[in-house]
């Protein structure tokens, strides 16, 4: 059977200005009926079972090239894979169709990534002989390569893996001493052997960077919808505003939402900037040092370290995409709904060709749309409904196990599972300051607790967006813009 | 249907760890931190503490909101250590923060 792509219709709705890719079957038919996207009974739905991605030319992506970076080459386990400058060494492995990236410390579990944010741990990887590298925070350079950690002989095929088998209800490290210190030794040696994380680099740090102080009037940590609509408001009101944000690019949820995409983004930072904002990429707030000449905010760099005092210290960290419980939740191929979504969206990649979104909710019907609308075929699982009870696939999801109303257990096959939950917010930094949170099952986990003007518990830090409760980008942005305005005003009073 | 559910990606920790440290008696967050590693590896807890504490209010049968939170310590994310090697707090003669402590 063969196949060819032919480039259809733009997508002026995710913001980007270049064509799609359809599949379409040939010689049987070839038709091309616009946009992927458009919806509306007009996609092509690709037939069951096609391993489109795995012959050569064709991959999970759906568009053609005219939107990304500069076409590059990268190396996974000595194997070439394209890949575009711009985008992390994880979307495009996932993108050429890599599956199992590492493997985990402990069970030697296949991993891949879950959330594609940095705050899963799920794509530790070995790039250019540094261990333990998030897959997802590392850009694509050309010939940079990519390895899999914990593995023998190779992530897809690991012999440890045994040990996961031999321990079906896990291993009680506290129980298995035993009463010879010499076995203990010795047991000690292999087990050293066979679990952690990853070996040292291949060559030493090269020259150490110096540090660089900054102060400023507002420091804003996070450049989603909340924060960067909160750092426009800051700069507007006159405070010399600085948002710091770990990511490759800056946008944050907006670039995982298919009602937003990579314009309003582009278009939030844009604005931002304008008003006079200083804004840094792929700046990470590690720490806040109360203790330090009345308080420091560590953030990091690919670079150096930046030693930041401000004023006003406002977090718009937004949340992290967390897990539901059922058997097997860690395998690859089981990711966060908001991976799922900036695969699509961001990326123009997509998660897989059945997909199996798991959860209710906006971004959960959302998402189903968008995917629909790209040509994926999605199943749901509303968990109020039925419960996912666990997934199938060795090393790769191949179906869910759904309990449901009647008690009957049912199979529904795909090749990813989009996990919907509330995200957790991300309270680090805050909780550092001494701010109070609270955990609540409705706010997605401990959020931190502000009054209207965004005020903590803590005089000089404020919070807005999801970060005090899961509230979705356009609230975000709402409370940003106020927040930021009232943070501006103490900062410069 | 038979297999880990893992709470805890990191760490390898699942839910059957969290209960055995429970029934143990290590039933607040940061006993069952403790006991099991929950919480102590790359991601130091990201995704898996509120989805922990929810199991430690419910299987203690409290109100989530009496759950404290585990104590969060620098660095928040992965970071590698030669960013630290010049920094003025890192000397002891040097640095304001080193001192008072």
């Amino acid at each position: 059977m063969h196949w060819v792509a032919v480039a259809a219709s733009a997508v002026p709705q995710y913001g980007h200005d270049f064509p799609v890719l359809t599949m379409v079957e040939s010689p049987v038919s070839v038709r091309v009926e616009g946009s992927a996207y458009t919806g509306e009974g007009q996609r092509e739905l690709p037939p069951r079972s096609r391993p489109w991605y795995a012959c050569g030319a064709l991959t999970r992506r759906l568009r053609a090239d005219a939107g990304r970076g500069e076409p590059l080459r990268i190396l996974f386990e000595d194997n070439s894979v394209r890949a575009f400058a711009g985008e992390s060494v994880a979307v495009a492995l996932h993108a050429a169709g890599r599956q199992v990236l590492s493997r985990s410390l402990k069970y030697h579990r296949p991993r891949a990534f879950f959330c594609l944010e940095g705050h899963c741990g799920g794509c530790l990887m070995r790039i250019d002989g540094v261990p333990n590298l998030r897959a997802c925070m590392e850009p694509c350079t050309n010939e940079l390569s990519a390895e899999g950690q914990n593995a023998f002989p190779s992530p897809d095929l690991d012999l440890l893996e045994a040990v996961d088998w031999m321990f079906p209800h896990g291993m009680n490290h506290h129980t298995m001493m035993t009463g010879s210190k010499i076995l203990n030794l010795v047991m000690r040696g292999i087990v050293r052997q066979l679990s952690g994380l990853g070996t040292l680099p291949d060559s030493d740090a090269d020259e150490l960077p110096e540090v660089e102080e900054l102060t400023v009037d507002v420091a804003v940590v996070g450049a989603g919808p909340a924060g960067l609509a909160a750092a426009a408001a800051a700069a507007r009101a006159g405070a010399r505003t600085l948002v710091v944000d770990e990511h490759l690019q800056p946008g944050g949820s907006l670039l995982a939402d298919p009602r937003h995409g990579v314009a309003a983004a582009q278009a939030a930072t844009t604005d931002a900037r304008e008003a006079g904002a200083e804004l840094r990429s792929r700046a990470t707030a590690i720490a806040f040092y109360p203790e330090d000449g009345g308080g420091l905010l560590a953030v990091a760099t690919p670079e150096r370290l930046l030693r930041v005092r401000a004023r006003r210290y406002l977090y718009a960290t937004g949340g992290y995409s967390v897990n539901e419980l059922f058997v097997n939740n860690d395998r690859p191929g089981v990711f966060a709904a908001r991976a799922v979504g900036r695969l699509l969206v961001q990326h123009g990649v997509l998660a897989g060709e059945r997909v199996c979104v798991v959860g209710a909710g906006d971004y959960a019907a959302t998402l189903t749309r968008a995917l629909s609308d790209a040509g994926c075929e999605v199943s749901t699982v509303d968990q109020r409904e039925r419960r996912i009870i666990g997934v199938r696939g060795r090393t790769w999801v191949t179906a869910v196990e759904v309990d449901g109303a009647d008690g009957k257990t049912s199979r529904i096959d795909c090749d990813a599972v989009a996990v919907a939950a509330t995200p957790a917010p991300a309270t680090e930094a805050p909780r550092q300051h001494g701010c109070k949170v609270e955990l609540s099952p409705e706010t997605g986990g401990f959020a931190c607790l502000v009054d209207g003007d965004g005020h903590t518990s803590v005089e000089d830090v404020l919070a807005c967006g999801d970060v005090c409760g899961y509230a979705g980008p356009e609230a975000a942005a709402a409370a940003g813009a106020r927040v930021g305005a009232v943070a501006a005003r103490e900062a410069t009073a | 249907m038979k297999g880990k559910i893992i709470v805890c990606r990191c760490e390898d920790v699942t839910l059957h760890d969290v209960e055995h440290s429970i029934e143990l008696g290590y039933a607040d967050i940061e006993e069952v931190k403790r006991f099991t590693g929950f919480g102590t590896g790359p991601c130091q807890g990201k995704e898996c503490m509120a989805l922990i504490a929810r199991i430690v209010a419910e299987r203690a049968g409290v109100e989530a909101a009496s759950v404290p939170a585990f104590t969060s310590r620098p660095p928040i994310a992965p970071t590698p250590l030669r960013l630290f090697a010049r920094d003025p707090a890192g000397d002891p003669d040097d640095g304001a923060g080193s001192e008072e402590r």
